[in-house]
Protein backbone atom coordinates (compact mmCIF):
# COMPACT_ATOMS: atom_id res chain seq x y z
CA UNK A 1 0.00 0.00 0.00
CA UNK A 2 0.94 3.20 -0.88
CA UNK A 3 0.87 6.67 1.69
CA UNK A 4 0.74 10.12 0.80
CA UNK A 5 1.22 13.11 2.93
CA UNK A 6 0.14 16.12 1.32
CA UNK A 7 1.11 19.74 2.45
CA UNK A 8 0.89 18.19 5.96
CA UNK A 9 1.28 20.72 9.01
CA UNK A 10 0.56 19.77 12.71
CA UNK A 11 0.15 22.73 15.01
CA UNK A 12 -0.12 21.55 18.33
CA UNK A 13 -2.84 23.29 21.81
CA UNK A 14 0.21 25.16 22.98
CA UNK A 15 1.59 27.11 19.75
CA UNK A 16 3.91 24.62 18.47
CA UNK A 17 4.74 23.64 15.09
CA UNK A 18 5.95 20.29 14.67
CA UNK A 19 5.30 19.35 11.45
CA UNK A 20 5.33 22.04 8.62
CA UNK A 21 4.31 21.33 4.96
CA UNK A 22 5.14 18.03 4.96
CA UNK A 23 4.93 16.42 1.17
CA UNK A 24 6.08 12.70 1.09
CA UNK A 25 5.32 9.26 -0.63
CA UNK A 26 5.67 6.08 0.91
CA UNK A 27 5.84 3.85 -2.21
CA UNK A 28 4.23 -0.10 -2.09
CA UNK A 29 6.56 -2.33 -0.13
CA UNK A 30 9.24 0.65 0.27
CA UNK A 31 10.91 0.94 4.17
CA UNK A 32 10.75 4.89 4.46
CA UNK A 33 12.95 6.29 7.21
CA UNK A 34 12.18 9.78 8.97
CA UNK A 35 15.65 10.77 10.14
CA UNK A 36 15.84 14.11 12.77
CA UNK A 37 16.99 15.12 15.69
CA UNK A 38 14.10 15.19 18.70
CA UNK A 39 11.56 17.50 17.99
CA UNK A 40 12.19 17.68 14.58
CA UNK A 41 8.66 16.50 13.97
CA UNK A 42 9.45 12.92 12.32
CA UNK A 43 7.54 10.89 15.45
CA UNK A 44 4.70 13.56 15.00
CA UNK A 45 4.93 12.38 10.94
CA UNK A 46 4.74 8.97 11.82
CA UNK A 47 1.56 9.03 14.32
CA UNK A 48 -0.44 11.36 12.12
CA UNK A 49 -0.86 7.67 9.97
CA UNK A 50 -2.53 6.32 12.33
CA UNK A 51 -4.50 9.23 13.72
CA UNK A 52 -2.86 8.70 17.38
CA UNK A 53 -2.01 12.58 15.93
CA UNK A 54 -4.56 14.50 14.22
CA UNK A 55 -3.09 17.07 11.18
CA UNK A 56 -4.30 20.46 11.57
CA UNK A 57 -4.47 21.09 7.73
CA UNK A 58 -2.64 18.61 4.58
CA UNK A 59 -4.27 15.13 3.59
CA UNK A 60 -2.67 12.04 4.22
CA UNK A 61 -3.94 9.21 2.14
CA UNK A 62 -3.31 5.58 2.05
CA UNK A 63 -3.74 3.97 -1.59
CA UNK A 64 -5.50 7.04 -2.75
CA UNK A 65 -8.52 7.05 0.70
CA UNK A 66 -8.09 10.52 2.80
CA UNK A 67 -7.04 8.31 6.35
CA UNK A 68 -9.82 11.21 7.76
CA UNK A 69 -12.59 9.88 6.06
CA UNK A 70 -11.87 6.25 7.56
CA UNK A 71 -13.02 4.97 11.11
CA UNK A 72 -10.03 5.94 13.09
CA UNK A 73 -10.24 1.85 15.23
CA UNK A 74 -10.18 -0.41 12.04
CA UNK A 75 -7.69 1.98 10.33
CA UNK A 76 -5.19 1.07 13.21
CA UNK A 77 -6.10 -2.55 13.42
CA UNK A 78 -4.95 -3.01 9.73
CA UNK A 79 -1.91 -1.03 10.35
CA UNK A 80 1.34 -2.41 12.46
CA UNK A 81 2.23 -0.52 14.93
CA UNK A 82 6.18 -0.68 17.33
CA UNK A 83 7.50 1.85 19.65
CA UNK A 84 10.42 1.39 21.82
CA UNK A 85 10.85 -0.13 24.95
CA UNK A 86 7.74 0.09 26.91
CA UNK A 87 5.51 -1.10 24.14
CA UNK A 88 4.83 -4.55 25.32
CA UNK A 89 1.79 -5.02 28.20
CA UNK A 90 3.46 -6.27 31.06
CA UNK A 91 0.04 -8.00 32.39
CA UNK A 92 0.23 -9.84 29.74
CA UNK A 93 2.41 -12.96 28.33
CA UNK A 94 4.28 -12.98 25.36
CA UNK A 95 1.95 -14.74 23.29
CA UNK A 96 -0.97 -12.42 24.94
CA UNK A 97 0.77 -9.57 23.93
CA UNK A 98 1.30 -10.84 20.02
CA UNK A 99 -2.19 -11.87 20.31
CA UNK A 100 -4.26 -8.69 20.83
CA UNK A 101 -4.48 -7.19 17.42
CA UNK A 102 -6.25 -10.74 16.12
CA UNK A 103 -7.96 -10.67 19.38
CA UNK A 104 -9.62 -7.13 18.16
CA UNK A 105 -10.14 -8.73 14.83
CA UNK A 106 -11.76 -11.65 16.13
CA UNK A 107 -9.93 -14.16 14.76
CA UNK A 108 -11.01 -17.81 16.09
CA UNK A 109 -8.88 -19.33 18.83
CA UNK A 110 -6.61 -21.94 17.10
CA UNK A 111 -5.76 -19.59 14.20
CA UNK A 112 -4.03 -16.78 17.05
CA UNK A 113 -2.42 -19.34 18.45
CA UNK A 114 -0.96 -20.79 15.56
CA UNK A 115 -0.30 -17.16 14.10
CA UNK A 116 1.51 -16.73 17.32
CA UNK A 117 3.87 -19.75 17.54
CA UNK A 118 4.52 -18.99 13.63
CA UNK A 119 5.48 -15.43 14.17
CA UNK A 120 7.70 -16.28 17.37
CA UNK A 121 9.83 -19.01 15.32
CA UNK A 122 10.22 -15.75 12.73
CA UNK A 123 11.15 -13.66 14.75
CA UNK A 124 13.61 -16.75 16.28
CA UNK A 125 11.90 -17.04 19.56
CA UNK A 126 11.01 -20.89 20.36
CA UNK A 127 7.48 -20.89 21.04
CA UNK A 128 7.38 -23.67 23.45
CA UNK A 129 10.26 -21.30 25.79
CA UNK A 130 8.50 -18.09 25.28
CA UNK A 131 5.19 -18.24 24.58
CA UNK A 132 4.27 -18.20 28.05
CA UNK A 133 6.88 -15.76 29.59
CA UNK A 134 5.92 -12.68 30.87
CA UNK A 135 7.87 -9.32 28.91
CA UNK A 136 10.07 -8.64 32.35
CA UNK A 137 11.27 -12.44 32.21
CA UNK A 138 12.90 -11.40 28.67
CA UNK A 139 15.78 -9.43 27.48
CA UNK A 140 15.92 -6.22 26.29
CA UNK A 141 16.93 -7.72 22.17
CA UNK A 142 14.06 -10.43 23.16
CA UNK A 143 11.41 -7.95 24.16
CA UNK A 144 11.92 -5.99 20.87
CA UNK A 145 11.26 -9.32 18.75
CA UNK A 146 8.10 -9.63 20.30
CA UNK A 147 7.19 -6.15 19.64
CA UNK A 148 8.28 -6.58 15.94
CA UNK A 149 5.85 -9.95 15.88
CA UNK A 150 3.23 -7.94 17.81
CA UNK A 151 3.22 -5.51 15.08
CA UNK A 152 2.86 -8.06 12.49
CA UNK A 153 0.31 -9.95 13.95
CA UNK A 154 -2.66 -9.36 11.91
CA UNK A 155 -0.24 -9.60 8.71
CA UNK A 156 -0.69 -5.38 8.17
CA UNK A 157 -0.01 -4.22 4.80
CA UNK A 158 1.44 -1.32 6.87
CA UNK A 159 3.71 -0.83 9.66
CA UNK A 160 4.81 2.16 11.63
CA UNK A 161 7.97 1.58 13.96
CA UNK A 162 9.47 4.36 16.32
CA UNK A 163 12.90 3.83 17.10
CA UNK A 164 11.96 -0.14 17.70
CA UNK A 165 15.47 -0.37 18.58
CA UNK A 166 16.15 2.33 20.58
CA UNK A 167 16.85 0.72 24.03
CA UNK A 168 19.11 -1.64 23.15
CA UNK A 169 23.11 -2.24 23.31
CA UNK A 170 25.12 -1.66 20.40
CA UNK A 171 26.18 -5.07 19.42
CA UNK A 172 22.44 -6.53 20.22
CA UNK A 173 20.65 -3.41 18.11
CA UNK A 174 23.16 -4.38 14.86
CA UNK A 175 21.86 -7.70 15.44
CA UNK A 176 18.50 -7.02 15.50
CA UNK A 177 18.60 -4.59 12.69
CA UNK A 178 20.27 -7.38 10.50
CA UNK A 179 17.51 -9.95 11.39
CA UNK A 180 14.79 -7.35 10.99
CA UNK A 181 16.49 -6.46 7.26
CA UNK A 182 16.42 -9.90 6.23
CA UNK A 183 12.98 -10.53 7.53
CA UNK A 184 11.73 -7.52 5.80
CA UNK A 185 12.79 -8.90 2.24
CA UNK A 186 11.02 -11.60 2.77
CA UNK A 187 7.58 -10.15 4.32
CA UNK A 188 7.46 -6.92 1.64
CA UNK A 189 6.05 -4.46 3.97
CA UNK A 190 5.21 -0.55 3.50
CA UNK A 191 7.38 0.85 6.29
CA UNK A 192 7.70 3.92 8.23
CA UNK A 193 10.58 3.96 10.35
CA UNK A 194 11.39 6.53 13.03
CA UNK A 195 15.12 7.02 14.26
CA UNK A 196 17.51 9.73 15.44
CA UNK A 197 20.44 7.46 14.45
CA UNK A 198 21.97 7.92 10.89
CA UNK A 199 23.77 5.09 10.98
CA UNK A 200 20.61 2.63 11.80
CA UNK A 201 18.79 5.07 9.03
CA UNK A 202 20.98 4.32 6.21
CA UNK A 203 21.01 0.96 6.84
CA UNK A 204 17.65 0.19 7.19
CA UNK A 205 15.73 2.43 4.66
CA UNK A 206 15.21 2.20 0.67
CA UNK A 207 14.67 6.00 1.11
CA UNK A 208 15.68 8.54 4.18
CA UNK A 209 13.67 11.56 4.36
CA UNK A 210 15.63 14.07 6.81
CA UNK A 211 13.05 16.59 8.87
CA UNK A 212 14.26 19.81 10.74
CA UNK A 213 12.12 21.80 12.89
CA UNK A 214 9.14 19.89 10.70
CA UNK A 215 10.58 20.84 7.24
CA UNK A 216 11.43 17.97 5.12
CA UNK A 217 14.75 18.50 4.07
CA UNK A 218 15.51 16.21 1.63
CA UNK A 219 14.07 12.44 1.01
CA UNK A 220 16.33 10.32 -1.16
CA UNK A 221 18.26 6.53 -1.16
CA UNK A 222 20.56 6.67 1.30
CA UNK A 223 23.35 6.47 -0.97
CA UNK A 224 22.24 9.71 -2.94
CA UNK A 225 21.96 10.88 0.32
CA UNK A 226 25.54 10.62 1.60
CA UNK A 227 26.65 11.43 -2.15
CA UNK A 228 24.54 14.74 -2.76
CA UNK A 229 23.26 16.36 0.22
CA UNK A 230 20.42 18.74 -1.05
CA UNK A 231 21.03 21.38 1.34
CA UNK A 232 23.54 22.80 3.37
CA UNK A 233 21.65 21.52 7.00
CA UNK A 234 21.69 17.58 5.30
CA UNK A 235 25.37 18.05 4.52
CA UNK A 236 26.12 19.48 7.94
CA UNK A 237 23.66 16.40 9.60
CA UNK A 238 25.84 13.54 7.92
CA UNK A 239 28.73 15.51 7.94
CA UNK A 240 31.41 14.39 10.49
CA UNK A 241 30.17 10.93 9.38
CA UNK A 242 30.40 10.92 6.01
CA UNK A 243 33.36 8.47 5.68
CA UNK A 244 31.68 5.81 7.31
CA UNK A 245 27.92 6.70 5.91
CA UNK A 246 29.87 6.36 2.04
CA UNK A 247 31.28 3.02 3.08
CA UNK A 248 27.68 1.76 4.37
CA UNK A 249 26.05 3.22 1.32
CA UNK A 250 28.61 2.89 -1.48
CA UNK A 251 27.88 -1.11 -3.32
CA UNK A 252 30.42 -3.46 -4.55
CA UNK A 253 29.05 -3.79 -7.51
CA UNK A 254 31.81 -1.74 -9.92
CA UNK A 255 35.13 -3.59 -8.16
CA UNK A 256 33.75 -7.54 -8.45
CA UNK A 257 35.73 -9.10 -10.97
CA UNK A 258 34.26 -11.37 -13.98
CA UNK A 259 35.58 -13.38 -16.53
CA UNK A 260 34.97 -16.32 -18.39
CA UNK A 261 34.18 -18.72 -15.67
CA UNK A 262 31.65 -16.87 -14.48
CA UNK A 263 28.61 -16.55 -14.08
CA UNK A 264 28.56 -20.35 -12.69
CA UNK A 265 26.77 -22.40 -9.89
CA UNK A 266 27.43 -21.94 -6.15
CA UNK A 267 28.16 -24.59 -4.29
CA UNK A 268 25.89 -25.49 -1.52
CA UNK A 269 28.83 -24.89 1.50
CA UNK A 270 29.46 -21.05 0.13
CA UNK A 271 27.94 -19.08 3.04
CA UNK A 272 28.14 -16.85 4.02
CA UNK A 273 27.93 -15.10 0.59
CA UNK A 274 28.24 -11.55 -0.76
CA UNK A 275 25.47 -9.59 -3.40
CA UNK A 276 26.63 -6.98 -5.69
CA UNK A 277 24.37 -4.77 -3.73
CA UNK A 278 26.61 -5.05 -0.60
CA UNK A 279 28.10 -2.60 1.02
CA UNK A 280 31.75 -1.84 1.32
CA UNK A 281 31.40 -2.38 5.00
CA UNK A 282 29.86 -5.51 5.10
CA UNK A 283 32.53 -6.75 2.43
CA UNK A 284 34.74 -5.84 4.80
CA UNK A 285 33.50 -6.94 7.50
CA UNK A 286 32.98 -10.65 5.58
CA UNK A 287 36.55 -10.59 5.07
CA UNK A 288 37.18 -10.20 8.55
CA UNK A 289 34.73 -13.07 9.99
CA UNK A 290 36.43 -15.73 7.00
CA UNK A 291 40.20 -14.43 7.19
CA UNK A 292 39.81 -15.13 3.38
CA UNK A 293 41.37 -12.97 0.30
CA UNK A 294 38.87 -13.96 -2.15
CA UNK A 295 34.92 -14.17 -1.81
CA UNK A 296 32.86 -15.27 -3.98
CA UNK A 297 29.67 -12.86 -5.03
CA UNK A 298 26.46 -14.37 -5.76
CA UNK A 299 23.27 -13.46 -7.34
CA UNK A 300 20.43 -16.16 -6.22
CA UNK A 301 22.24 -19.53 -6.60
CA UNK A 302 24.51 -18.62 -8.91
CA UNK A 303 28.44 -17.30 -8.52
CA UNK A 304 28.71 -13.79 -10.67
CA UNK A 305 32.01 -13.41 -9.67
CA UNK A 306 34.99 -12.61 -7.22
CA UNK A 307 35.91 -9.89 -5.06
CA UNK A 308 39.45 -9.65 -3.46
CA UNK A 309 40.15 -7.68 -0.25
CA UNK A 310 42.93 -6.18 -2.01
CA UNK A 311 40.55 -3.89 -4.58
CA UNK A 312 38.19 -3.78 -1.65
CA UNK A 313 40.48 -1.91 0.70
CA UNK A 314 42.00 0.25 -2.57
CA UNK A 315 38.62 1.15 -2.95
CA UNK A 316 37.74 2.10 0.43
CA UNK A 317 41.26 4.09 0.67
CA UNK A 318 40.19 5.95 -2.35
CA UNK A 319 36.63 6.81 -1.06
CA UNK A 320 38.66 8.80 2.08
CA UNK A 321 41.03 10.31 -0.31
CA UNK A 322 38.03 11.79 -2.17
CA UNK A 323 36.37 12.92 0.88
CA UNK A 324 39.59 14.40 2.03
CA UNK A 325 39.61 16.47 -1.55
CA UNK A 326 36.12 18.04 -1.15
CA UNK A 327 36.60 18.88 2.61
CA UNK B 1 -8.73 -23.19 82.79
CA UNK B 2 -11.66 -22.51 84.86
CA UNK B 3 -11.80 -18.72 84.52
CA UNK B 4 -11.52 -19.09 80.63
CA UNK B 5 -14.64 -21.71 80.72
CA UNK B 6 -16.60 -19.30 82.77
CA UNK B 7 -15.57 -16.21 80.73
CA UNK B 8 -16.89 -18.06 77.27
CA UNK B 9 -19.75 -19.69 78.86
CA UNK B 10 -20.60 -16.19 79.96
CA UNK B 11 -19.64 -14.33 77.38
CA UNK B 12 -19.01 -16.58 74.16
CA UNK B 13 -22.40 -16.60 72.22
CA UNK B 14 -22.18 -12.36 72.55
CA UNK B 15 -18.97 -12.85 71.43
CA UNK B 16 -19.84 -14.51 68.34
CA UNK B 17 -23.27 -12.22 67.84
CA UNK B 18 -21.46 -9.30 67.99
CA UNK B 19 -18.31 -10.18 65.69
CA UNK B 20 -20.90 -11.56 63.20
CA UNK B 21 -22.45 -8.14 63.38
CA UNK B 22 -19.52 -6.68 63.53
CA UNK B 23 -18.05 -8.40 59.85
CA UNK B 24 -21.82 -7.37 58.63
CA UNK B 25 -21.17 -4.11 58.60
CA UNK B 26 -17.93 -3.45 57.62
CA UNK B 27 -18.49 -6.02 54.69
CA UNK B 28 -21.54 -3.90 53.71
CA UNK B 29 -19.96 -0.62 54.02
CA UNK B 30 -17.01 -1.95 52.26
CA UNK B 31 -19.70 -2.86 49.61
CA UNK B 32 -20.96 0.31 49.37
CA UNK B 33 -18.09 2.07 49.36
CA UNK B 34 -16.14 -0.06 46.39
CA UNK B 35 -19.44 0.62 44.49
CA UNK B 36 -19.18 4.01 45.20
CA UNK B 37 -15.25 5.01 44.99
CA UNK B 38 -13.79 2.63 41.73
CA UNK B 39 -15.72 4.15 39.24
CA UNK B 40 -15.59 7.55 40.43
CA UNK B 41 -12.01 6.91 40.84
CA UNK B 42 -11.80 5.72 37.15
CA UNK B 43 -14.11 8.84 36.24
CA UNK B 44 -11.45 11.23 38.03
CA UNK B 45 -8.80 9.54 35.96
CA UNK B 46 -9.95 9.98 32.94
CA UNK B 47 -12.05 13.17 32.99
CA UNK B 48 -10.72 15.92 30.88
CA UNK B 49 -11.85 18.41 33.22
CA UNK B 50 -7.98 18.69 35.12
CA UNK B 51 -9.88 20.48 38.47
CA UNK B 52 -12.08 18.18 38.96
CA UNK B 53 -9.73 15.20 40.37
CA UNK B 54 -7.88 17.57 43.31
CA UNK B 55 -11.32 18.79 44.30
CA UNK B 56 -12.79 15.80 44.78
CA UNK B 57 -10.03 14.13 46.72
CA UNK B 58 -9.78 17.32 48.76
CA UNK B 59 -12.91 16.92 49.67
CA UNK B 60 -12.71 13.06 50.62
CA UNK B 61 -9.10 14.08 52.45
CA UNK B 62 -11.27 16.83 54.66
CA UNK B 63 -13.97 13.94 55.13
CA UNK B 64 -11.08 11.52 56.66
CA UNK B 65 -9.49 14.04 58.52
CA UNK B 66 -12.43 14.80 60.57
CA UNK B 67 -11.89 12.66 63.73
CA UNK B 68 -14.26 9.64 63.71
CA UNK B 69 -16.16 10.44 66.47
CA UNK B 70 -16.98 13.83 65.54
CA UNK B 71 -18.23 12.42 62.27
CA UNK B 72 -20.58 10.28 64.07
CA UNK B 73 -21.78 12.73 65.65
CA UNK B 74 -22.26 15.23 63.15
CA UNK B 75 -24.14 11.89 61.25
CA UNK B 76 -26.29 11.52 63.97
CA UNK B 77 -27.41 15.34 64.22
CA UNK B 78 -28.15 15.38 60.58
CA UNK B 79 -30.31 12.23 61.29
CA UNK B 80 -32.09 14.42 63.84
CA UNK B 81 -32.44 17.26 61.81
CA UNK B 82 -34.04 14.86 59.12
CA UNK B 83 -36.37 13.40 61.46
CA UNK B 84 -34.92 10.31 61.10
CA UNK B 85 -33.89 7.32 64.14
CA UNK B 86 -30.44 8.45 65.57
CA UNK B 87 -29.89 5.23 66.78
CA UNK B 88 -29.15 2.04 65.34
CA UNK B 89 -27.88 0.81 62.23
CA UNK B 90 -28.45 3.65 59.13
CA UNK B 91 -26.43 6.26 61.00
CA UNK B 92 -23.41 3.87 61.62
CA UNK B 93 -23.40 2.95 57.98
CA UNK B 94 -23.13 5.92 56.58
CA UNK B 95 -20.41 7.22 58.51
CA UNK B 96 -18.65 3.74 57.82
CA UNK B 97 -19.06 4.22 54.18
CA UNK B 98 -17.99 7.43 54.12
CA UNK B 99 -14.51 6.94 55.53
CA UNK B 100 -13.84 4.34 53.56
CA UNK B 101 -14.62 6.34 50.38
CA UNK B 102 -11.40 8.05 50.37
CA UNK B 103 -8.32 5.12 49.85
CA UNK B 104 -10.61 3.43 47.75
CA UNK B 105 -10.76 6.38 45.40
CA UNK B 106 -7.68 8.07 45.51
CA UNK B 107 -5.41 4.55 44.92
CA UNK B 108 -8.62 4.02 41.75
CA UNK B 109 -7.36 7.08 40.61
CA UNK B 110 -3.64 6.96 40.81
CA UNK B 111 -3.59 3.53 39.89
CA UNK B 112 -4.88 4.43 36.88
CA UNK B 113 -2.73 7.16 36.55
CA UNK B 114 0.63 5.87 36.96
CA UNK B 115 -0.16 3.53 33.93
CA UNK B 116 2.95 4.27 31.56
CA UNK B 117 1.53 6.73 29.02
CA UNK B 118 2.91 4.83 26.24
CA UNK B 119 1.90 1.42 26.71
CA UNK B 120 -1.62 3.74 26.77
CA UNK B 121 -0.64 4.92 23.43
CA UNK B 122 0.34 1.77 21.98
CA UNK B 123 -2.87 -0.11 22.95
CA UNK B 124 -5.23 3.00 21.32
CA UNK B 125 -2.55 2.66 18.28
CA UNK B 126 -2.68 -1.19 17.95
CA UNK B 127 -6.43 -0.11 17.13
CA UNK B 128 -8.37 -0.96 21.29
CA UNK B 129 -11.36 1.11 21.61
CA UNK B 130 -11.48 3.85 24.76
CA UNK B 131 -13.01 1.44 26.65
CA UNK B 132 -11.14 -1.65 25.87
CA UNK B 133 -7.75 0.24 26.58
CA UNK B 134 -9.79 0.77 29.84
CA UNK B 135 -10.67 -2.83 30.49
CA UNK B 136 -7.50 -4.50 29.03
CA UNK B 137 -4.47 -2.93 29.93
CA UNK B 138 -5.63 0.33 32.38
CA UNK B 139 -7.43 -1.85 35.09
CA UNK B 140 -5.91 -4.60 34.96
CA UNK B 141 -2.43 -2.87 35.39
CA UNK B 142 -4.33 -0.44 38.24
CA UNK B 143 -5.54 -3.36 40.43
CA UNK B 144 -2.75 -4.39 42.78
CA UNK B 145 -2.94 -0.58 43.63
CA UNK B 146 -6.92 -0.45 44.07
CA UNK B 147 -6.46 -3.49 45.88
CA UNK B 148 -4.14 -2.16 47.92
CA UNK B 149 -6.80 0.71 48.84
CA UNK B 150 -9.47 -2.11 49.63
CA UNK B 151 -7.41 -3.48 52.19
CA UNK B 152 -6.59 -0.27 53.91
CA UNK B 153 -9.73 0.64 53.98
CA UNK B 154 -11.46 -2.56 55.04
CA UNK B 155 -8.81 -2.22 57.86
CA UNK B 156 -9.56 1.16 58.96
CA UNK B 157 -13.50 0.69 58.68
CA UNK B 158 -12.85 -2.43 61.31
CA UNK B 159 -11.41 0.08 63.80
CA UNK B 160 -14.32 2.97 63.21
CA UNK B 161 -17.05 0.23 63.30
CA UNK B 162 -16.21 -0.46 67.10
CA UNK B 163 -17.18 3.46 67.76
CA UNK B 164 -20.54 2.34 66.08
CA UNK B 165 -21.41 0.69 69.52
CA UNK B 166 -21.93 3.94 70.58
CA UNK B 167 -25.11 4.93 68.47
CA UNK B 168 -26.17 0.95 68.73
CA UNK B 169 -25.27 0.00 65.47
CA UNK B 170 -24.22 -2.75 66.65
CA UNK B 171 -21.08 -4.81 66.62
CA UNK B 172 -18.39 -5.56 69.13
CA UNK B 173 -18.25 -1.59 69.82
CA UNK B 174 -21.08 -2.46 72.50
CA UNK B 175 -19.48 -5.07 74.24
CA UNK B 176 -16.39 -3.17 73.99
CA UNK B 177 -18.65 0.24 75.71
CA UNK B 178 -20.93 -2.19 78.41
CA UNK B 179 -17.23 -3.01 79.41
CA UNK B 180 -16.28 0.82 79.38
CA UNK B 181 -18.96 1.55 81.87
CA UNK B 182 -18.14 0.04 85.46
CA UNK B 183 -14.75 -1.16 85.44
CA UNK B 184 -13.56 -3.15 86.87
CA UNK B 185 -16.44 -5.23 87.55
CA UNK B 186 -17.25 -5.34 83.73
CA UNK B 187 -13.48 -6.21 82.32
CA UNK B 188 -14.77 -9.14 81.07
CA UNK B 189 -17.10 -7.25 78.58
CA UNK B 190 -13.60 -5.18 77.78
CA UNK B 191 -11.78 -8.24 76.65
CA UNK B 192 -14.84 -10.07 74.65
CA UNK B 193 -15.10 -6.73 72.49
CA UNK B 194 -11.19 -5.63 71.54
CA UNK B 195 -9.36 -9.33 71.26
CA UNK B 196 -12.02 -10.34 68.59
CA UNK B 197 -11.78 -6.30 67.20
CA UNK B 198 -7.96 -6.56 66.48
CA UNK B 199 -8.09 -9.87 65.28
CA UNK B 200 -10.51 -8.82 62.89
CA UNK B 201 -8.48 -6.33 61.44
CA UNK B 202 -5.45 -8.48 61.93
CA UNK B 203 -6.99 -11.01 59.73
CA UNK B 204 -8.55 -8.78 57.73
CA UNK B 205 -5.16 -7.21 56.41
CA UNK B 206 -3.70 -10.68 55.87
CA UNK B 207 -6.38 -12.17 54.24
CA UNK B 208 -6.88 -8.66 51.34
CA UNK B 209 -2.90 -8.98 51.59
CA UNK B 210 -2.86 -12.41 50.11
CA UNK B 211 -5.88 -11.66 47.88
CA UNK B 212 -3.88 -8.10 46.75
CA UNK B 213 -0.63 -10.56 46.00
CA UNK B 214 -3.41 -12.78 44.12
CA UNK B 215 -4.44 -10.62 41.48
CA UNK B 216 -1.51 -8.96 41.20
CA UNK B 217 -0.84 -10.02 36.99
CA UNK B 218 2.21 -12.15 36.91
CA UNK B 219 4.50 -10.06 35.27
CA UNK B 220 4.07 -7.27 37.38
CA UNK B 221 5.20 -9.59 40.68
CA UNK B 222 8.48 -8.76 41.58
CA UNK B 223 9.72 -12.39 42.23
CA UNK B 224 9.57 -13.52 38.76
CA UNK B 225 13.13 -13.94 37.85
CA UNK B 226 14.37 -11.91 34.97
CA UNK B 227 15.42 -14.80 32.54
CA UNK B 228 17.98 -13.89 29.63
Amino acid sequence: MKIDFDNVTKVFANGTKAVDGLTLSVNEGETLVLLGTSGSGKTTSMKMVNRLIEPTSGRIAIDGTDIMEQDPISLRRGIGYAIQHIGLFPHMTVAENIAVVPGLLGWEETAIRSRVDELLNLVGLGPTLFRDRYPNQLSGGQRQRVGVARALAADPPIVLMDEPFGALDPITREQLQQEFLELESEIRKTIIFVTHDVFEAVKMGDRVAILDKGRLQQAAPPAELVESPGNEFVDSFLGQHRFQLSLLTRPIDSLVEQDGNYPRPAPEEARPVLRRRDSLVKALDMFKQTGRRELPVCRRREIVGILSKKRLLAEITRVLGELEATA
Amino acid sequence: MNVVRQFFDKLGPDMIRYTVDHLYLTFLAIVIAVAIAVPLGIYLARTRWVRLPPLVLGIAGVMQTVPSLALIAFIVLFFAIAGLSTIGFLPGLLALVLYALLPIMRNTYTGIRQVDPSVKEVAAGMGMQPRQVLVKVELPLALPVIMAGIRISTVWTIGIATLCGLIGAGGLGELIFRGLRSLPRTADYLVAGTIPAALLALAADALLGALERWLTPPGLRGEVSRAE
